[in-house]
């Protein structure tokens, strides 16, 4: 996958979050029930006390998570850029991970749109690792495909 | 064959020499390469640390471990305790407020924590309007004060300002259940400092430190009085004494004989939700 489609997938994974965080936090602020396939678990969530973080809503903690990560996806790519998209889709992965131990072991309902939530930012955070681990976007072999040998072979032939 | 070996000695040399630079370069390269990996790992495992610390101090702040985890007399894990956290995960509160903020219809109850028909109620009709429409986010309950069942004004006042203390941390509601159902017998003075901090030491999360000081908030002391003032002016006599209508509107007297029974209660805010 060449850096700038895994970028441009990564960009449609953060807007998507984006849309359910800022659904969640409309949701929260207007004092209305989220649309729930699996009965009162969602509102059971989003009212619990473990829906606000120090008095600020989850929601929107992610939703300002979400656009952050945006803008370090819309930044010029380049090593520091990779590194902060990386740092900041590990950590909404972590806080992703605390809110659904906190949905499965202290409040025992699950809420849909917060599991939709992790699985994006989870599958989120194992592209910026690939992203950032393999660095400069290595030159792309015909068959679109990254030649891990191509910088040294280069250089010789 | 002298310079027939030359000329084909002279390029042999120099593509030796491109051949070296070439190798040269190549492990240079690798090298960086290597270095920039080693470098970037370096990175992944220093954020993988800084997030696994985050999300541990959030949890152990969130979850009442560490400082705030019961460290004498009873613990969640005693059947008591166990009742009421089960009853009131998951539902929000605020200050002496159970429930969604926004709920439709508000229900007022006036008690006094040594109350026995209070500890009745709570008991007995409470959780089913707890699970039926606090939980649903349709009501909110508000506790407020009324001297009855407590003879000495001075630990009626002490009792029922340790509750809106809890409160300050929105965790009121647990210590207003827990009194309930842990209540001794009526006036044989059970309650003294020990049983509330005992009380205080159950609420799961309650940082004590902060329940301890806000306990000398003279503000939470006013509201015990403002509470009585309500009572007067709607001449309530004994508790508990209810009060629900829609929130934001008008709220009437709720007369409930059968305190162990919700179907007056349900009645009543079924009425309301219409």
């Amino acid at each position: 996958m060449s850096d700038r489609a895994l970028r441009t997938t990564m960009i449609v994974l953060t807007v998507i979050g984006v849309g359910l965080a800022s659904y969640l936090t409309y949701i929260h602020y207007a004092g209305i029930h989220p649309l729930c396939t699996t009965g009162g678990s969602c509102e059971e969530v989003q009212t619990s006390a473990y829906s606000k973080l120090a008095g600020v809503p989850v929601a929107l903690i992610g939703l300002i998570g979400y656009v952050v990560i945006l803008a370090s996806l819309l930044a010029p790519a380049n090593e520091n850029t990779r590194l902060a998209t990386m740092a900041l889709a590990l950590g909404g992965f972590g806080f992703s991970a605390y809110l659904t131990s906190r949905e499965l072991f202290s409040i025992h309902a699950i809420c849909e749109w917060c599991v939709s939530s992790a699985i994006l930012m989870t599958v989120l955070a194992c592209l910026a690792v690939w992203r950032f681990l393999r660095g400069e976007a290595p030159p792309v072999a015909s068959s679109g495909e990254p030649d891990p040998a191509a910088p040294l072979t280069a250089a010789g032939s | 064959m002298s310079p027939a070996s030359g000329t084909e000695s002279d390029p042999t040399r120099k593509q030796r020499r491109e051949q070296a630079r070439e190798q040269r370069r190549a492990v240079e390269a690798a090298a960086a390469a290597q270095a920039a990996r080693r470098t970037r790992l370096i990175q992944l495992g220093g954020v993988i640390g800084a997030v696994v610390v985050i999300v541990a101090v959030i949890l152990v702040a969130t979850s009442g471990g560490g400082s705030s985890t019961p460290k004498v007399g009873h613990s969640t894990s005693d059947p008591e305790a166990k009742t009421v956290a089960n009853l009131l995960k998951g539902i929000p509160q605020s200050g002496n407020v159970l429930g969604n903020p926004n709920a439709p219809v508000t229900l007022k109850y006036f008690g006094d924590l040594e109350c026995p028909i209070c500890k009745e109620f709570t008991l007995g009709a409470f959780p089913t309007l707890i699970e039926k429409y606090v939980r649903p986010g349709k009501l909110k309950v508000e506790y407020l004060s009324m001297e009855t069942a407590t003879h000495e004004p001075e630990v009626f006042k002490t009792q029922q300002v340790a509750a809106y203390a809890a409160g300050k941390q929105n965790l009121g509601w647990y210590f207003i259940e827990l009194f309930y159902h842990e209540q001794g017998q009526e006036a044989t003075g059970y309650v003294t400092e020990s049983y509330l901090q005992d009380l205080a030491q159950q609420v799961p999360g309650l940082n004590l430190p902060n329940w301890s000081a806000a306990r000398n908030d003279p503000a939470l002391s006013e509201e015990v009085t403002k509470d009585a003032q309500i009572v007067s002016q709607q001449g309530f006599t004994g508790t508990p004494s209810f009060l629900v209508g829609k929130t934001g509107g008008t709220l009437t007297k709720l007369e409930a004989p059968n305190l162990e029974e919700a179907s007056e209660f349900e009645s009543a805010i079924n009425k309301l939700l219409k």
